[in-house]
């Protein structure tokens, strides 16, 4: 009878994880390819064959070019932006058990692009300093709300009105700096609204590909902690877990990978949204989903940025895409929980 | 069979926000017995377990298990000898019945490691107990109240404690599952040998269930000790106000409860 259950219960777990792992794997082919497709397409389309001679150190007449200072900075801005965006935001939406908390509806990339606009149009500031005014502003952002939300008991409905409400005063700041900014400064600024992946350098990448390698370790190890959190403060605690501790290295690991993203690539619109719950959907639940929605988050940024760049006329920023694809999806999830009357 | 341990407070004094709900409470849980902890709204039951089981951080005042204060045992190691479930944990979306008994497990898994044979007999066995094999793979929302219930315990069970600290199990239940759910607890403790304490709001099924009992009033401990010896009109009308009749219950011989009102008292009854 124990022997019975125990095949039963260890069949289905293990079917269910042959099926999360098969996914991981094919996203990360997908993955794969789109990065391949970056190299490749262009104003000129090289074959694979070239890419790679360029990649291995050889010299191809125009492809080199091309290759190692147009398209490998921007694919790597989108790989790592990308998957800090989609890990990043399945932390948050997990921790706060609701997809509307993830840091692009409740204003922490909001914060990032705040100060960094500040920083270029008010204090015409370097771009080292940008980036870690950017940072600084997602944290800021961050802890601001965190504080409002708490008030006398901790509530994620109220962190997230309050999120959304610190959004709207952010935006409305930025639309102002923008008014008053320079001609000349603006175009910088732009990049900050809507996420582009266009003139990325290498040299301002490595604060981005630094925290995402030190932190997607570090939130692995977490992860199953996160799962016990999902079962509400009590049970996660009587489970041995040290909630506060967890919840706050989850929260700066997260932001960090946010705000660094932000300031490298510019808030591209609704992957933290977007990312988790597809890779949910995905791979099925009883597994964490950290890894899955970081390459969701790296296939949608590679696969909008293509779209933007080929499929028309003119040329949009990956986060006009991403935008158009995301907002619906927010709209849909507003309606639903509205019909279930619970935020 | 579960070890033996001690389990005490000393002079607890607890609460929210630094408000004291528990005044100073003094108590010795019985080792592999079922402790019952009983008294009106407020008066601190809750407040009680959850700070025994390390949830609220006692504002003066200690809990000792083995002589050790819990805050120095590291999360882990108390998650294997103490387990708490909560009055209303929550369901992660989606998940399934043999998943959620599973995350009981955390505390004997380390990191990066799947499931262990011990694992799967942990969670097949708890499964067994609470008769919730066939909804292994079941989505928590497509039950009832009660298979729910039962399911929640098995994650419990699944951590295999010596010691289960349980915070209103049978609330919001019909009288069926209650019934239900204090037999399997009952079970439990006599085939395991578990220590188990919990709150209960029903009087008289506390008093048929529990080997030793704990009246609280006002953040104190007013008695204590096996049912028969607790539960009188005295305590009943010192602890909720109310006129009543001890009486002993035709099925199990315990003590039992029958309140008077200001109605449908036969003349001479006390109001």
């Amino acid at each position: 009878m124990m022997n019975e259950t125990m095949k039963m219960i260890k069949t289905s777990r293990v079917k269910r994880k042959r099926r999360f792992i098969m996914m991981t794997f094919l996203m990360a082919i997908i993955s794969l390819v789109l990065c391949g497709l970056m190299l490749m397409l262009g104003n000129t389309i090289y074959p694979v064959q070239d890419v790679i001679k360029v990649l291995l150190g050889e010299q191809v007449k125009g492809a080199t070019f091309a290759v190692n200072t147009i398209r490998f900075p921007r694919m790597v801005a989108g790989l790592f932006a990308g998957f800090a965006f989609g890990a990043g935001g399945y932390i948050f939406q997990t921790m706060l058990r609701n997809p509307l908390a993830n840091p692009n509806v409740i204003g922490i990339t909001t914060g990032s692009s705040a100060a960094a606009v500040f920083c270029i149009i008010v204090l015409n500031a370097s771009n080292a300093v940008v980036s870690i005014a950017a940072v600084m502003g997602g944290l800021a952002t961050a802890i601001f709300i965190y504080l409002l939300a708490k008030g006398t008991s901790f509530s994620i409905g109220r962190l997230i009105l309050i999120g959304i409400g610190i959004q709207a005063m952010l935006t409305a700041f930025i639309n102002y700096l923008m008014l008053i900014g320079d001609t000349h400064d603006i175009p910088a600024a732009m990049r900050w609204l809507s996420g582009s992946l266009n003139g990325a350098k290498l040299a301002n990448l490595y604060p981005l590909i630094l925290i995402v390698c030190i932190c997607t370790p570090i939130l692995m190890y977490f992860a199953k902690r996160l799962e016990m959190l999902e079962l509400g403060e009590q049970a996660a605690t009587s489970l041995g877990v040290n909630t506060n501790q967890t919840r706050v290295i989850l929260i700066i690991t997260s932001v960090l990978m946010i705000a660094l993203a932000t300031a490298a690539t510019g808030p591209i619109a609704f992957i933290s949204f977007l990312a988790g719950p597809i890779a949910k959907k995905l791979v099925g639940v009883g597994f964490s989903g950290l890894i899955p929605a970081g390459l969701i988050g790296v296939i949608l940024v590679l696969a909008a940025d293509l779209i933007g760049q080929f499929a028309f006329e003119t040329r949009y920023p990956v986060g006009v895409i991403t935008g158009i694809i995301g907002a619906p999806y927010l709209i849909y999830l507003l309606i639903r929980i509205n019909r279930k009357g619970d935020l | 069979m579960k070890s033996t341990h001690t389990f005490q407070t000393e002079n607890l004094v607890a609460g929210y926000d630094n408000k004291a709900i528990l005044q100073g409470v003094s108590l010795a849980i019985p080792s592999n017995k079922i402790s019952i902890i009983i008294g009106s709204n407020g008066c601190g039951k809750s407040t009680l377990l959850k700070t025994m089981a390390r949830l609220i951080k006692p504002i003066s005042g200690q809990v000792l298990l083995d002589d050790k204060s819990i805050n120095k045992i590291p999360p882990k190691q108390l998650a294997r000898v103490l387990g708490l479930l909560p009055q209303s944990p929550v369901v992660p979306e989606g998940i399934t019945v043999a998943d959620l008994v599973g995350r009981g497990r955390f505390p004997h898994q380390s990191f990066l490691k799947g499931w262990s044979t011990e694992d799967y007999e942990a969670v097949a066995e708890a499964m067994e107990m609470m008769n919730i094999t066939e909804l292994a793979d079941s989505h928590i929302d497509e039950l009832s109240g009660g298979q729910r219930q039962r399911v929640w315990i098995a994650m419990a069970l699944a951590q295999q404690t010596d010691i289960l600290f349980l915070d209103e199990p049978t609330t919001y239940l019909d009288i069926t599952y209650q019934v239900e759910i204090l037999d399997l607890l009952t079970d439990l403790n006599r085939k395991h040998g578990t220590t188990i304490v919990m709150v209960l709001h029903d009087i008289n099924l506390s008093a048929r269930y529990a080997d030793y009992i704990f009246a609280l009033h006002k953040g104190l401990l007013v008695s204590e000790g096996t049912p028969a010896n607790v539960i009188t009109s005295e305590l009943i009308k010192d602890i909720f106000n109310l006129n009543c009749v001890v009486t002993q219950d035709p099925v199990s011989d315990s003590p039992s409860v029958v309140p008077i009102g200001r109605h449908h008292s036969k003349s001479g009854m006390l109001v």
